[in-house]
């Protein structure tokens, strides 16, 4: 039977799933903080369910730095940019979205296969989601051209880790924690500032039109 | 009164009961979508009944035929009605629907598909050239629709092992049982149904209804050339194939709140019915919100409507890895 905390984390990794099938910038953001709120919402029940009360704080910086933080940041910088919309590269949207829902599938295939000592209910669905959003922030890095793209595939993957981490071993201690969300936020910061210096420099943010920079 | 006898008189309820659904619920359904159009642009808008009024009254005006045409114009609209009329008799879209030999789902699908065949006849015979715009367009929208829909039905069918409809839906109150759990796939069934009927129907987000510009119309390009009792039985047969699709997705979302919450046979009707009105309220609000989308665009919004059913069968697959 699947529980409340179970429900979170598959939804959340199929709102990333729907996520990958449109290339609308802003869209695209706000389906991830909406992912990223129900991973929150997931780390507050486990914090009930377990007594954590060092999970509560967790939960609470997640909803207010990734989920809206993040994305209000993103979405600033592309309307700064003045670019809306990604052009796609290698696989079209709807292709991908079907590509990462086979491969959510393919995920509860290789979670029977982990050598975990003994998958409890909730570990299983868990695990299961952490590796389908980790290979959907794959998906979207492969099919994204523009800088912003690259940087949302990152953060869906390290949603993954986060999921991953979260129902098999209840999450890392407080410290560790906000260490890891602060080091996100830095490098979202910061990435976001090189997106503004690749726009100034080049004219565009296409990653793909990068490597014409090599000698 | 005994058994027999009980039984009669509740299957003699159940053909009243269908047959004034049959005839009432698919004008009420387009009165409820342009009721609730109207009332968004502030306007009173017309009686809820008035599309089975203009039905009525196309019925006794004369008709205009192009000399191009030749007979299969006639039959293609008469084959069309009779088909939505034997769909609306097998396909579980109301709770109190009376027995019918089959239900295969590979069967009502395609049943479907002969209906949109005979409409796209009908409108290449008219000899006009919309009706070939319109038919060209309808052909792209099935083919992109027709997956999705055979999908979603197909994972409803692997999660109750069996293609037959009646079962699977198990809508006479006498076999109750029927298929209980796992809301999520009767939700992502219904959303997938009601998603493809929009397309199926050239509804709003592919297609503006009302438009008045024949360039962008596709299933009224396809009528364009018909009038008097052939208009009629065009118009009465499309509100059916609404209300079927609208029937099946509420049926599906009432079977998802039945999966929850217990319910009597007969509060799972009165849902269906109402279900339908909701469903209608909440496509003329979503018509009258949204635009249309660019036709490029409309393979987009169907790669949504495949995520759907794709997720539906992967629920229906895992149900069946775990059962075993």
């Amino acid at each position: 039977m699947m529980s409340p905390i179970d429900l979170c984390v598959l939804s959340a990794a199929v709102l990333a799933c729907l996520m990958v099938g449109s290339l609308h910038l802003r869209l695209n953001l706000w389906m991830y903080g909406a992912t990223t709120m129900f991973i929150a919402l997931a780390t507050a029940m486990t914090a009930q369910a377990h007594a954590e009360i060092s999970l509560i704080y967790i939960a609470l910086l997640i909803a207010a730095l990734k989920s809206a933080g993040i994305p209000l940041f993103l979405v600033w910088t592309s309307e700064k940019l003045n670019v809306h919309r990604d052009v796609g590269a290698m696989i079209p949207p709807p292709l991908a979205m079907h590509l990462s829902i086979g491969l959510f599938a393919l995920s509860f295939i290789l979670t029977r296969g982990l050598p975990a000592p003994e998958m409890e209910a909730t570990g299983w669905y868990g695990a299961a989601a952490g590796i389908s959003l980790l290979f959907t922030g794959l998906v979207v890095m492969l099919t994204r051209r523009l800088a912003i793209g690259q940087i949302l595939g990152f953060l869906v993957i390290e949603n993954g880790i986060y999921v991953f981490a979260l129902t098999q071993t209840l999450g890392m201690p407080l410290l560790v924690e906000m260490g890891v969300l602060l080091d996100m936020l830095v490098g979202v910061m910061v990435s976001g500032l090189l997106v503004f210096k690749i726009q100034k420099s080049f004219e565009h943010i296409d990653v793909a039109q990068l490597t014409s920079l090599k000698e | 009164m005994n058994g027999a006898e009980l039984h009669l008189l509740r299957s003699c309820s159940h053909w009243v009961l269908f047959a004034l659904s049959v005839v009432f619920v698919p004008p009420l359904c387009l009165g409820i979508i342009r009721k609730t159009k109207a009332r968004l642009q502030n306007r009173i808008g017309p009686p809820l009944f008035q599309p089975l009024f203009d039905i009525l009254k196309l019925c006794r005006k004369g008709e205009t035929l192009s000399s191009t045409m030749s007979g299969t114009f006639r039959i293609s609209t008469v084959v069309v009605f009779a088909t939505m009329l034997v769909l609306a008799w097998m396909t579980p879209w109301l709770c109190f629907k009376p027995w019918s030999p089959n239900a295969d789902l590979f069967l009502i699908v395609y049943l479907f598909a002969l209906a949109r065949v005979f409409t796209l006849l009908g409108a290449l015979d008219s000899g006009s050239a919309f009706g070939a715009f319109g038919a060209s367009r309808e052909v792209t929208l099935g083919l992109l629709v027709e997956p999705a829909l055979l999908l979603g039905l197909v994972a409803l069918g692997i999660f109750c092992g069996s293609s037959d409809l009646r079962l699977v839906f198990a809508y006479s109150p006498l076999q109750s049982t029927g298929v209980s759990g796992a809301p999520g796939i009767w939700l992502l069934v219904g959303v997938s149904i009601l998603l493809s009927s929009l397309v199926e129907l050239s509804r709003m987000p592919v297609d503006d209804p009302t438009t008045h510009l024949e360039l962008t119309m596709v299933h009224e390009a396809m009528v364009l050339e018909a009038s008097g009792r052939n208009l009629a039985l065009i118009e009465f047969a499309h509100a059916l194939r609404m209300s079927i699709l609208f029937g099946l997705s509420a049926q599906c979302f009432v079977h998802a709140a039945a999966a929850v919450w217990r319910m009597s046979p007969l509060t799972q009707g009165i849902l269906n019915i109402a279900g339908i009105g909701l469903i209608a309220i909440s496509v003329g609000v979503l018509e009258s919100l949204s635009v249309k989308l660019q036709w490029r665009k409309v393979p987009e919004f169907v790669a949504y409507v495949v995520s759907m059913s794709l997720l539906a069968a992967l629920v229906a697959a895992g149900s069946g890895v775990t059962k075993l």
